[in-house]
């Protein structure tokens, strides 16, 4: 019963922030009411059985979608009200939310109770998989061609914003800051290691980590440090791209390897090999997506731009 | 008529009604950073009805997973796109708010002239 | 070998990355060798049949399933041979439109994920690639730079509406059934409120991606903001792969009381981008808008054959629906190259600017008319050959006059905006005088997909019989 409570009052409360955050007169506080519902989330999911997902709301969806938004906030300057949306312009597409919500509810209300074929696939199939932790099998194994195609979306992501990327917003750090964030970064390094060894037999992996060291370095970045940490160093792209080329090359290795075989598998890792090829991509992944992320949150203007304009101002190279 | 229990079935229309709050978010507007703010609601409740069908499992006794892995997999994976999405596309809006203000009228009379 | 299909672009955009200086050759060599390994599967599958494969070597279920039939295949080619020409473009042109780095990785990305995403028959691996795709598609509209940017905004924001859809959809469907995989689904499927939710939210999302009328309205602004190579790389390719889903879906999930329940509203649909798309095209004052709205207009043949067959059901109903994209495609990639360098040159972005075109620079002009022909219908062109066979498909099913009426109209149309730049080019009187002499290659390359839209009437044999071997 007191479960039901507490589940009640986590639903109205996510109910209640999303509402206030889609509502609300002010952009920051928007914004500020959108993270707390990401932490609630994170919450909501601890609370059904899925802590890998708990973790990376935290730290994604949460964390660096706030930062993301904070930082937007930042560049709009002064912030004033929000044009007032009248009474006649917010009830059709109320009413209409409205039709197509008991729509979507009496679908939701035909799902079966019972789970389909694949969870228990999936235990029977573990053993080979490499991994005991049934999510790491499934990302990285399973259904590994979804999680490649989501490492180059997530490179994709940075080749976007690096190519629009605004001039940089001058801000002072703050000298308490400073110090605290560095005793902050071996911390978090640590952490980050722990959870992506952990993995591999418990919820934690590769986005968790990544997440984490990447929120790491964006403290430290926004305190004026890490001044290596920017796409024209050659290493930091190096290290960028190494997550989606080594799991490429592991795959192509992999497909070598089954050469003699008529018909090779594409992404399929030798049963006997298959842990150490995990955690080597996922080490390389990991640190992909902590920089890549990084360079999402603070990004500035390249010096070697993508962009089309600052190549015209600079009079245009010729290769 | 589902036979879902009933703390499920509050999750589950906790996720619907999220997706619909986002909805109306998107449409409502009015600046653009609240839209983005709305999708990404919506693509919460979504995730959130993943794990909710994905915690079904459990209930059943069929197995002995936690919580149904390729759901769960699944959020993860979107997760991450949600993420690149949405860092991609404020990067656009601050381009854009930057171009907007700083330069807005000599920019209007160049946009009609030719390009070279 | 069919792996270095996806591999060998990939491999190369990250190297482009690491290394800009060599990005151009390589994303040419890339596209190239893509192009010649897409052909050889094109010729595989059409000689041995249909090939199937469970990724990760997985029972099927819990690996991600691939396709290659002929329809897929002929698709592949289609994006990398377009890709090479595009990429010979962008080439040609590199010291005059200073086109940015970004440019190379980007295409080469695009033609990955277009790739993926035809070989896939995995619902939550087709939103993957869905997202892929509009992502590629708006970093590359964003790379004209100032003026790109609000409609590439607004684009990325639909784009990303229409995936979470098209996700809410998928959701429902793997509650349901508990399965991602196409062919799993189809053989558990049950009409019902449930499915019927699932695919109307999932093609609520493709439409929107689609820009079928009436989710159109990013469309024009996005694809004409974008420079010349993205905007024939979008029009001719981007918008086809939700499309190709969206039919995937009607064609192979649906039950047939759903698919006729759903196919007068894609008539409907497809009449109305004809004629609306048509009109706006007729009366816009860019050179650029006119192609985009084109490109509304003629999505909207794709669209009313869609519906035609879930209405009728009839093979070579299906056929055309292709012909039209792969026609449709060929002849948008020689406009938007052919305006984009007549605008270059002439130096202006208003149709205006072509008077006297057909004199100062015959040859782009030439290509203009060429793909316009096909645009139009003109026998034998590709566009004619896709018209024929959904007239032909229509004939089969008896008394039909509205269809091939409403076919008629929209052809004359189609050939009141094409002949609009024509007879524009042709007021030889007082001739816009280039800003400099016109370069000769890219003329050339954006005759190319001209020529061959109606060199495809010399393979309509082949052609019809790919297409109609089997329906997916």
């Amino acid at each position: 019963m007191s479960l039901l409570l507490f589940d009640t009052l986590l639903c109205g409360l996510l109910l209640a922030l999303a509402l206030a955050s889609v509502l609300s007169r002010q952009l920051s506080h928007a914004v500020i009411l959108y993270i707390a519902f990401g932490l609630l989330m994170a919450m909501a999911w601890a609370r059904l059985a899925a802590p890998d997902l708990a973790l990376a709301e935290a730290a994604i969806g949460a964390g660096l979608t706030g930062a993301l938004c904070f930082t937007a906030l930042a560049r709009q300057g002064q912030l004033a009200l929000s044009p007032v949306v009248s009474w006649q312009q917010r009830c059709w597409p109320a009413l209409f939310v409205l039709v197509t919500l008991s729509g979507l509810l009496l679908a939701l209300l035909q799902i079966p109770a019972s789970p389909g074929p694949l969870p228990a696939l999936v235990l029977q199939e573990l053993a080979g998989s490499g991994v005991s932790h049934p999510v790491t099998a499934v990302l990285l194994n399973f259904r590994s061609w979804d999680t490649l195609l989501e490492l180059l979306v997530l490179l994709l992501a940075l080749l976007g914003t690096l190519q629009v990327a605004p001039a940089p917003v001058r801000q002072n750090s703050w000298a308490l800051s400073r110090s605290w964030s560095q005793l902050l970064a071996p911390l978090i390094i640590l952490l980050a290691g722990y959870v992506l060894w952990a993995g591999a037999s418990q919820p934690g992996g590769a986005f968790q980590a990544g997440a984490l060291l990447a929120a790491g370095a964006v403290v430290l970045k926004l305190n004026k440090q890490l001044n290596w940490l920017a796409w024209r160093n050659i290493w930091v792209r190096f290290f960028a791209v190494a997550g989606l080329g080594v799991f490429v090359i592991a795959a192509l290795a992999a497909w070598l390897l089954q050469g003699l075989a008529a018909e090779p598998v594409w992404l399929r890792w030798p049963p006997q090999l298959a842990k150490y090829i995990i955690l080597l991509i996922e080490t390389f992944a990991t640190l992909a997506i902590a920089i890549t992320l990084t360079l999402l949150v603070v990004a500035e203007q390249p010096d070697t731009p993508l962009s089309l304009e600052t190549q015209d101002s600079a009079g245009g190279s010729d290769d | 008529m589902t036979e879902l229990s009933g703390s499920l079935l509050l999750f589950l229309l906790t996720a619907a009604s999220l997706v619909a709050i986002g909805v109306y978010g998107f449409i409502i507007g009015p600046e653009p950073l609240r839209r983005i703010l709305a999708l990404n609601i919506i693509s919460a409740g979504i995730f959130m009805l993943m794990v909710v069908l994905a915690y079904r499992t459990s209930g059943s006794g069929a197995t002995e997973l936690a919580a149904d892995p390729v759901l769960q997999a699944l959020v993860l994976t979107g997760l991450v796109v949600a993420v690149s999405a949405t860092a991609f596309a404020l990067a656009l809006l601050a381009r854009l708010e930057q171009s907007s203000s700083e330069m807005s009228a000599p920019l209007q009379l160049k946009q009609t002239e030719p390009e070279q | 070998m069919m792996i270095l299909l996806l591999v060998l672009p990939l491999l190369s955009a990250l190297l482009m990355l690491l290394w800009p200086r060599i990005a151009p050759l390589l994303a040419l060599f890339s596209a190239a060798a893509s192009s010649l390994l897409a052909l050889q599967l094109l010729l595989q599958v059409a000689e041995q049949g249909t090939r199937y494969w469970l990724l990760a070597g997985w029972p099927s279920g819990l690996a991600i399933a691939w396709q290659a039939d002929t329809l897929s295949c002929l698709l592949i080619l289609l994006s990398t041979v377009l890709q090479l020409l595009v990429g010979l473009y962008a080439f040609a042109t590199r010291s005059r439109d200073k086109l940015s780095q970004g440019f190379w990785p980007l295409s080469t990305l695009l033609q990955l994920s277009l790739t993926a995403l035809w070989l896939s028959r995995d619902l939550f691996n087709l939103y993957v690639c869905l997202e892929l795709l509009g992502l590629v598609a708006v970093a590359l509209v964003s790379l004209s730079g100032r003026k790109a940017i609000k409609p590439a905004f607004n684009y990325l924001l639909l784009s990303l509406f229409g995936s979470l859809c098209y996700l809410l959809g998928v959701v429902l469907l793997y509650g349901a059934y508990g399965l991602l995989d196409i062919a799993g689904l189809a053989s558990q499927w049950q009409a019902g409120w449930l499915s019927n939710s699932a695919l109307l939210l999932m093609s609520l999302g493709l439409m929107l991606k689609a820009a079928i009328w009436p989710l159109h309205a990013w469309l024009p602004a996005a694809h004409a903001a974008a420079p010349a190579p993205v905007s024939a790389l979008l029009s001719a390719l981007v918008v086809k792969g939700p499309l190709f889903i969206l039919c995937l879906l009607w064609l192979q999930l649906a039950s047939t009381s759903q698919a006729q329940a759903m196919a007068p509203l894609f008539a409907a649909a497809g009449l109305a981008a004809l004629l609306f798309g048509g009109w706006s095209a007729l009366r816009t004052p860019f050179a650029k808008n006119l192609v985009a709205y084109s490109t509304v207009a003629q999505l909207g043949y794709a669209t009313l054959a869609l519906g035609l067959m879930l209405t009728f059901d009839q093979p070579l109903i299906f056929a055309a629906l292709w012909l039209f994209v792969l026609a449709h495609a060929l002849a948008k990639a020689a406009c938007f190259l052919a305006i984009g360098e007549m605008s270059a040159t002439l130096g202006g972005k208003r149709l205006t600017i072509l008077k006297g075109a057909s004199q100062t620079m015959p040859l782009a002009m030439f290509a203009f008319a060429v793909a316009g022909g096909s645009l139009i219908g003109l026998p034998p062109s590709g566009g004619f050959l896709a018209k024929w066979a959904l007239l032909q498909g229509l004939w089969l099913q008896g008394e039909q006059l509205f269809w091939p009426l409403a076919l008629v109209f929209a052809t004359l149309l189609s050939a009141a905006y094409v002949f609009r730049v024509v007879v524009l080019a042709f007021d030889r009187a007082d001739p816009v005088a280039p800003d400099f002499a016109p370069q000769l290659v890219p003329q050339w390359l954006a005759l190319l997909p001209a020529l061959a839209v109606w060199a495809m009437a010399l393979f309509s044999e082949p052609l019809l019989l790919l297409l109609r071997l089997e329906a997916l």
